[in-house]
């Protein structure tokens, strides 16, 4: 294994008593993607200004390649690329310009710029809106100009924060695409997202934050499992034992009897579904295997949000 | 960052990225980014100079008797030089922070908060010295067309003491850049202080004041050393000892400015 290209240990962050973020730890790796997730307020957007520099920890320490953040900022801002959520293009420039203009807020210059731009022109799919307004950009276009700015100055880590929202299935799988690529040429990338199959399908690691700690680290099979078990049963709202189900299950301890739409759905271990069929054999329900999803629904119904 | 560290950023490669930008911004659109803005002054210096002007005595000016379109042209030059920055720096700015969110794709790079300050600073002082430099070639022409009597030489010098209190109206009006609501709250810098300061600076009438507390006041106004050094050297050929005071009520402003500007863009921007 590697070693991590991007390390935070303890990070801290409080505004006013709120503590947001708490002594959260994380990692990536070069050539790979770390899926940061978590509810809203979890505390992701601010442990992603951390990393990016924009707010100072009150606790813990960044490290870029080995080296401390606060000690060697402007090298360590010099290998990492942003793609905000927010569309913070440069509307007073061209599409090409666009680039050119923000490698110019970097340091070492981008070596040959002009044959970096027409690459990721080329790459992006962008070379037919070159010269024109950002403007004439889609939703996805404009979101594959964002990434391709995010790496006009070749970094080392690049941190995508929402890159898919708002955009159409078809747009979402080229970005996806994207990612891939981006992560097969050695990047590490940090992903926030709120699309579980997102999360699921591009992340080699799963961080998941809630109330601003670290609440489950790992491969994304092994965050699911350790967070909701071997199992979800899906009650139906039409099945006459579904209170008593529920109340069967509470009983039994599960924390995380969830009602969507009507349905019931808890994760389940083993022993419980055993036990559950043995004691409603007669009632109707589904099982499948937990996805994050369920994850997210989870941590939402814990974090007293609606979803 | 320290409060030094936040001063120093002005000469860091940084905040010139930031000038570079809106400067070629600028240079796209500069018809329209010079021509209807500075043609302000210039109806100003008509109508109050030349039109007004007509019906008022001849002024004496430290001895020298002068008209009132005379009198009027380096008011124009400090008004100009006061205004240009102080509503780039106020609405131009705010757009690109707010609206544009041109500030947040900057501040993701190696660009830190301070520079993003000074870039805009040091932008807003330069459309000043332009804005100034179109004023000074109409007070050239009506110099020789005789409705003034002014020191043409010194036209040359105007545009550089313009970036120097440039400067110091642009830091302050990213102040409230960074803490007004909305873009209409930007009537309160604009009708409150924008609007009275240009008035009440000697650029479009003597002011005297007897209140040893007003004369400390107006010594600390940039607005009116700039208005006084101006006049000084296209009356008199000499500034006095307004272009201290123009130095040192630059310094006295942009500094606690500057740091003010970063710390509440800071909380703006950063949320931090």
């Amino acid at each position: 294994m590697t070693t991590a290209i991007l390390e935070a240990r303890k990070l801290t962050k409080s505004y006013g008593d709120r503590v947001v973020v708490d002594h959260l730890d994380l990692s990536c790796r070069r050539g790979t993607v770390l899926g940061l997730l978590g509810p809203n307020g979890a505390g992701k957007t601010t442990t992603l200004r951390m990393l990016y520099g924009f707010v100072p920890p009150d606790e813990g320490t960044i490290y870029y390649d080995g080296k401390r953040f606060s000690e060697h900022r402007e090298n360590a801002k010099r290998m990492i690329g942003v793609s905000t959520q927010d569309d913070s293009l440069d509307y007073d420039f061209t599409v090409a310009q666009n680039l050119f203009i923000y490698a110019s807020y970097f340091r070492p210059r981008v070596e040959d710029l002009a044959g970096r731009v027409a690459e990721l022109l080329d790459r992006f799919d962008l070379a037919p809106y070159a010269d024109a307004s950002p403007h004439v950009l889609s939703g996805g276009y404009v979101r594959r100009l964002l990434i391709a700015r995010s790496i006009v100055h070749r970094p080392s880590v690049l941190f995508l924060d929402e890159p898919t929202t708002g955009l159409d299935p078809s747009a979402r799988l080229d970005v996806w695409e994207l990612i891939d690529g981006m992560r097969a040429e050695g990047l590490a990338i940090v992903l926030t997202t709120h699309y579980m199959d997102e999360a699921e399908r591009l992340s080699d690691e799963l961080l998941v934050i809630h109330e601003g700690r670290n609440l489950v680290h790992g491969e994304p099979h092994h965050v699911i499992d350790s967070v909701l078990g071997d199992h979800v049963i899906i009650v139906p709202r039409a099945e006459p034992a579904r209170e008593a189900i529920a109340s069967w299950l509470r009983a039994r301890g599960a924390e995380q009897v969830a009602t969507v739409l009507g349905e019931l759905r808890v994760p389940v271990s083993k022993e419980d579904l055993a036990a559950l069929t043995a004691r409603f054999g007669d009632a109707v329900w589904q099982v499948r295997p937990p996805n994050l999803d369920d994850l997210f629904i989870a941590l939402a119904r814990r974090n007293g949000r609606s979803g | 960052m320290s409060a030094l560290g936040s001063l120093t950023a002005v000469v860091n490669w940084r905040s010139w990225a930031v000038f570079r930008r809106n400067a070629m911004v600028f240079l796209r659109n500069w018809r329209t980014a010079v021509i209807p803005p500075a043609m302000e002054p210039v109806i100003f210096f008509v109508a109050f100079g030349v039109g007004f002007g007509g019906f008022i005595e001849d002024l004496n000016y430290r001895g020298t008797m002068i008209n009132y379109a005379t009198y009027v042209a380096p008011g124009l030059i400090a008004y100009t030089g006061f205004g240009t920055p102080y509503y780039e720096a106020l609405y131009s700015a705010y757009v690109r922070m707010f609206y544009q969110k041109t500030w947040d794709g900057i501040l993701a790079t190696q660009v830190e908060l301070p520079s993003v300050v000074w870039g805009e600073i040091l932008w807003g002082a330069v459309r000043g010295m332009v804005n100034i430099s179109v004023v000074s070639l109409v007070i050239a022409i009506f110099d020789l067309l005789g409705l003034v009597d002014v020191k043409l030489g010194f036209l040359l010098v105007l545009p550089f003491l313009g970036f120097i209190a440039g400067c110091a109206f642009a830091s302050f009006a990213l102040i409230f850049t960074a803490i007004v609501p909305a873009i209409d709250h930007m009537n309160y810098p604009v009708f409150l202080i924008g609007w009275p300061v240009s008035l009440v600076s000697n650029t479009f009438f003597p002011i005297e004041p007897q209140s040893p507390a007003l004369q400390a006041l107006m010594q600390v106004n940039p607005v009116y050393q700039l208005a006084e050094c101006a006049r000084g050297l296209l009356v008199l050929g000499h500034p006095g000892s307004h272009l201290l005071g123009l130095v040192l009520s630059t310094a006295l402003f942009l500094v606690p400015c500057t740091l003010l500007s970063v710390r509440l863009t800071r909380r703006r921007v950063l949320g931090d």
